[in-house]
């Protein structure tokens, strides 16, 4: 099964091959800034993401930012799109979910992170809460 | 809390933001501008790509998003947005008012 998706201008496009992780609603101080809210993501191993597009009409495309000592995000130089986080070593990519085509019924199973959760909102859903990854 | 295919594309998940008068807003350092439409504009940091910033073409208001803030905010939602289009991963489950 091969799902895709793209950032929002479309400078970076990806193909997957599932079957993805369920969503895990990242509330960390480093996804608060970069999403704006808190980021939605999937995993999948990071041999099985193809990029299928990785150059804009001004050589826009998919930049790594290094976002702690361990780890790195994914990002579109045109529009600024989050589309994916990886820790070194763990050769998985975390995909934003808002960034696929299709979700195909992906479910949200965990919030992580909580203890930096911005003030501003209540977590009302169902799925199971941790301070920290887990 | 805009859960437009915009919004989720560029955020990852849901973008959540207040917004003050364009005056009131001082910016240091570089932003990314993007047309995301022929009437709005959103801006993010060119190094880390943080989604910081929505501006209608047409208003003199700018909208910054709540997860740039830093400490308590002392905000509280008061509508989520553009409900038609949100993914169909998580649902909205708190009583804050929605809109289509």
């Amino acid at each position: 099964m091969s799902i895709t998706g793209s950032c929002e201008c479309g400078a970076v496009t990806y193909s997957v091959q599932g079957p993805l992780r369920d969503v895990t609603i990242c509330h960390c101080g480093q996804c608060q800034r970069t999403s704006g809210h808190a980021w939605a993501s999937t995993s999948v191993p990071a041999d099985q993401l193809t990029l299928t597009n990785d150059a804009g009409s001004n050589g826009a495309g998919l930049k790594w930012y290094p976002s702690s000592e361990n780890a790195r995000r994914g990002f579109c130089t045109e529009c600024g799109s989050s589309l994916f986080f990886e820790v070194t070593g763990e050769n998985r990519t975390a995909i934003g979910t808002g960034t696929l085509h299709s979700t195909n019924g992906l479910k949200t199973t965990k919030h992580i992170f909580l203890a930096d959760k911005g003030d501003h909102y209540d977590i009302a859903c169902a799925a199971p809460q941790f301070e920290h990854y887990d | 809390m805009c859960h437009c295919g915009q919004c989720r594309k560029q955020s990852g998940g849901i973008w959540s933001s207040a917004y003050v008068h364009q005056d009131a807003l001082a910016i240091s350092g570089a932003v990314q501008w993007f047309a995301s439409s022929k009437t709005a504009k959103r801006g993010s940091c060119p190094r880390c790509a943080s989604f910081l910033f929505w501006k209608a073409n047409a208003e003199d208001t700018i909208s910054f998003s709540l997860g740039s803030l830093e400490g308590a905010t002392g905000l509280t939602l008061s509508k989520h947005i553009f409900v038609a289009d949100k993914g169909d991963y998580y649902d909205i489950a708190d009583s804050v008012p929605q809109k289509p």
